[in-house]
């Protein structure tokens, strides 16, 4: 039997993070957007230990502050686009610099600098990514999905998902279903 | 009518029969009761009648014999007592008879015996008057007195017999009255025998005639229906067969016979007989089928063949199933069916289908060679342009950039072509799923798919509100990408291409050009540009493979986008039509049928 | 997972020769810090993959019609393989029919290209594909619904 499950990868890695530094008597405090902050006595020993048991987890202790940046980023760009009725009236770019005190304009360079990628794909891809969600759920139109996404049309959405997938939203679904089918007949 | 529905009821006839039978008996016995009664009145008329006569005649004898002794006293003539004795037999005899007539009645037979008496008393006296007068010192005093006494006795008597006369007489009359009633009686249940008897009669009768009539006209159908049953059978090439099971009979129908090739009757019908006119190769296997079906009672259906005298070959459908008759016999009614046409052309359309699956096959390696094995080297061939344009061309004279260019165009022609052909040859072959298809939606992806060219060519294409029709999806897709392409493709010179696209009604003009009997039938959607055109007299020669009207290089066209089209909307069921003015534009009419008359 | 540091290891499975070397140009062109591993058909994928000391390629391109074991064969196998569930593949066909484009998405491909005509277009199609892949495992995208056709 195949089970089709959802989960919120946050909780997970809350939930592994909260055992593994328990496990090793590690005195810590969450914080949001993937930081914790960890005592300064902990030995170099136990250091390694966590980085070795969080790895097979695929979890990695990220100690660059470039590339904590690039996560603050990324992760305000998926609350934002996963959360729309907490932000009604504000642009992104505006809550990016908000958000992480700096220029829209440095956000924007440091981002695509870093990560092959522009700021405007990468909310295009985050939206889509949820735009493929919504369809597989299959509670909601494409119409409505599209009004959900703060798209103008659902032709609008349909061009951006084209572009970003190479695919129509009813031919992804299609597959998605069959690919489902062919799974749970196995 | 309600009577004469009942009268035609068999059962309810049979009922009224029974009932005037059991009227008719019961008449039939009362009326013999009477007549034996009757007879029994008239027994006891005579037996009265009798008994009065010998009663009389009694009286007669007594009153001879008295006066003849009377005479002989007066006389002394001797002669007048000589019979004396004869007499008095007589009246023995009488008494008897008398005695036997009132048998039965002890009321009479009391009397007759008290008439016995005084007769023997009487004659007492005769003896006793004889004696006097016969002595020759009679006294004739005594005489007298002897004679009073005589007659007083007779007197007596005579009354006596009056009376029981008078009673037997007052019988017969009660018995005669009898007599009469039940006479009476007796007629009127007669009469009502016969009356009763002749309305069964006519009843029956009439009945009778009404069956016969309904018997001859149901023959008469029954005949006009096994004629056109021969009839039938003989142009539907079928004849049938009944076995009885109970008494193991064959019937065969003419028209079988005539399927062995034989005449009707020509042999008589049992198994025996028709297996030799089956093939020798299918005899075991039709009889078993049809012997184990006996047993089993199961329908049966098989294809045999014939072989008849002749020669011929004839293939059969022989289909077999169970009934019952009229009498409960259980019967197999079978029917062979001469399928021999049938089963040639299923056997030529087999090998036409098989034909065509190969030709499909070949069809659909010629498009794989086409799509894969011919564009493969193409395109390599394509890739080795683009590395020499990038890293040689500036080395090249003018001259070999000219032909360098050449080249590239033609290896670029030659892979639309490739597309093109791949489009047409699959707008032939399977694959015609047809599905409720948003138009609107289809236009939609197509301005996705050629958003570069139609950006490239500056060009506005306007879409309208189109109708969701039955159709190939991928097919009418194409059909729109090659229109609007065709539309960009020969577009006028500086100026911005415009495309319209739009679903309109049928107009008045088309449904009489093109016989359409309902506009309803048809969706009817026209693209129209404002490119080059073409002179209307072109119309129908574009549709063509491979008809090209430009020859001008910069229109490069493989003269299958149209072609592909005119396919595509054939393959709908529908039609494509199309008006041009050179230098105005062109307008394309695309009639697709409304679901039902796909 | 990859990380941002990490170097893009790619796999390219085809048996013409000349399109390995456009492959490989392109690549060395686009000077993104790649690894490339070539093969020429299907049998060879199945035996380098299940070798103990390779590191397994992040994304793999997928000719489909090979001699030997074809693209769609391979595709079969390795998805029933949950050791390569991290392995993103990349069909790479010169058939641009939307059967085989949705056949190979059931059957588990992430990337459908249709072979390019033009070297820069080839440039430009592994560039996205190589991105669009990394943005899946570094963005915490849902590998599952990855599908991407150029």
């Amino acid at each position: 039997m195949k089970l089709n499950f959802s989960y919120d990868g946050n909780i997970a890695v809350k939930a592994i993070l909260q055992e593994q530094l328990e496990h090793l008597d590690i005195k810590f405090q969450l914080l949001d957007l993937g930081q914790i902050e960890i005592g300064d006595d902990v030995s170099e020993q136990s250091f390694t230990t966590l980085q070795t048991n969080l790895k097979k987890y695929g979890i990695q202790i990220v100690d660059n502050p470039k590339g904590q940046l690039i996560q603050k980023i990324k992760d305000a760009i998926i609350e934002i686009v996963y959360d729309k009725e907490k932000f009604p009236n504000i642009t992104i770019s505006q809550y990016l610099s908000d958000k992480l005190n700096f220029r829209y304009g440095y956000i924007t360079n440091f981002f695509s600098e870093y990560t092959h990628t522009s700021i405007e794909n990468f909310i295009i891809l985050q939206k889509i990514e949820r735009a493929k969600k919504l369809i597989m759920e299959e509670e909601l139109t494409l119409t409505e999905i599209s009004h959900e996404l703060n798209y103008s049309s659902v032709a609008y959405l349909s061009t951006q998902f084209k572009k970003v997938t190479g695919l129509t939203p009813s031919l992804f679904k299609r597959i998605v279903v069959k690919r489902r089918e062919m799974t749970n007949n196995d | 009518m309600k009577i004469l529905g009942l009268y035609k009821n068999s059962q309810v006839f049979k009922i009224a029969l029974a009932i005037a039978i059991l009227v008719v008996c019961f008449i039939g016995s009362v009326f013999y009761s009477q007549m034996k009664k009757l007879d029994a009145t008239v027994a006891l008329i005579a037996n009265s009648n009798k008994t009065q006569l010998e009663l009389e005649k009694l009286l007669s004898v007594i009153s001879v014999y008295e006066t003849n002794l009377r005479s002989y006293i007066i006389t002394k003539d001797e002669s007048y007592i000589q019979d004396r004795f004869l007499s008095r037999g007589k009246i023995e005899e009488s008494i008897q008879n008398l005695k036997e007539l009132t048998a039965n009645d002890t009321l009479a037979n009391n009397d007759i015996n008290r008439l016995q008496i005084l007769i023997e008393n009487r004659f007492k006296l005769f003896r006793q008057t004889l004696l006097i007068a016969k002595s020759k010192n009679a006294v004739p005093l005594d005489l007298n007195e002897k004679l009073l006494e005589s007659s007083h006795v007779t007197q007596v008597m005579k009354a006596f017999v009056t009376k029981i006369i008078f009673s037997e007489s007052a019988k017969t009359k009660f018995q005669n009255d009898n007599h009469q009633f039940e006479l009476r009686d007796s007629i009127i249940t007669a009469f009502l025998l016969v009356l009763i008897s002749l309305l069964i009669l006519w009843l029956s009768f009439n009945k009778m005639n009404v069956d016969i009539a309904e018997l001859k006209k149901a023959n008469d159908k029954l005949k006009l229906l096994n004629e056109s049953y021969n009839t039938a059978e003989m142009t539907a090439n079928l004849g049938h067969w009944m076995v009885n099971l109970t008494s193991d009979t064959y019937s065969f129908s003419d028209n079988l016979f005539r399927l062995m090739g034989v005449a009707p009757n020509a042999f008589e019908p049992n198994l025996e007989n028709s297996v030799k006119y089956i093939h020798p190769d299918d005899v075991e296997q039709v009889t078993k089928l049809h012997m184990d079906s006996l047993v089993n009672r199961q329908y049966t259906s098989t294809i045999f063949r014939y072989l008849t005298a002749k020669g011929e070959l004839k293939y059969i459908m022989g289909v077999g199933s169970f009934t019952k008759n009229g009498a409960g016999d259980l019967i197999k009614i079978g029917v062979n069916y001469d399928i021999t046409s049938q089963y040639k052309k299923t056997l030529e359309l087999e090998k036409n289908n098989k034909e065509l699956q190969y030709i499909n096959k070949e069809l659909e390696a010629f498009n794989n060679i086409v799509s894969h094995d011919l564009q493969e080297p193409l395109r390599k061939i394509q890739m080795f342009i683009s590395r020499l344009e990038e890293k040689e061309f500036e080395v090249l004279s003018m001259q070999g950039k000219d032909y360098f260019s050449k080249v590239r165009a033609t290896a670029n022609r030659m892979q639309n072509l490739l597309i093109d052909l791949v489009d047409y040859s699959r707008t032939i072959k399977g694959d015609k799923v047809f599905s409720d298809t948003d138009l609107n939606a289809v236009l939609n992806e197509i301005m996705h798919d050629l958003s570069t060219n139609i950006e490239e060519k500056k060009a506005v294409v306007n879409v309208g509100n189109l109708p969701i029709i039955k159709a190939i999806p991928f097919q009418i897709k194409q059909l729109f990408i090659n229109l609007i392409s065709n539309a960009l493709k020969y577009s006028k010179e500086g100026t911005h291409p415009e495309i319209n696209i739009s679903s309109l009604t049928i107009t008045e003009k088309e449904m009489q050009d093109y016989k359409i009997s309902n506009k309803e039938d048809y969706y009817k959607i026209v693209v129209s540009d404002n490119g080059i055109g073409f002179k209307q007299e072109y119309a129908e020669k574009i549709f063509l493979l491979f008809k090209r009207l430009e020859t001008d290089a910069k229109y490069s066209g493989t003269g299958l986008g149209l072609a592909i089209c005119s396919r595509i909307v054939d393959n709908h069921k529908g039609f494509i039509k199309v008006k041009g003015e050179p230098g105005v534009g062109a307008e394309f009419y695309i009639f697709i049928p409304k679901g039902d008359l796909l | 997972m990859i990380t941002h540091q990490d170097s893009m290891h790619i796999l390219l499975v085809d048996d013409d020769e000349d399109d390995r070397a456009f492959f490989s140009e392109a690549i060395q062109e686009l000077k993104m810090n790649n690894k490339l591993t070539l093969l020429k058909d299907g049998n060879d994928l199945m035996d380098y993959l299940i070798l103990p000391e390779i590191k397994l390629p992040h994304v793999l391109f997928l000719d489909l019609n090979m001699p030997g074991k074809t693209g769609i064969e391979c595709l079969k196998e390795i998805r029933a393989d949950t050791r390569f569930k991290d392995v993103s593949i990349a069909i790479y066909s010169t058939s641009s029919s939307e059967k085989d484009i949705e056949d190979t998405f059931i059957g588990g491909a992430n990337i459908y290209i249709k072979k390019p005509n033009d070297f820069s277009k080839l440039k430009k199609v592994i560039k996205e594909v190589v991105n669009m892949n990394w943005q899946f495992h570094t963005s915490g995208l849902n590998i599952e619904t990855f599908f991407f056709s150029v």
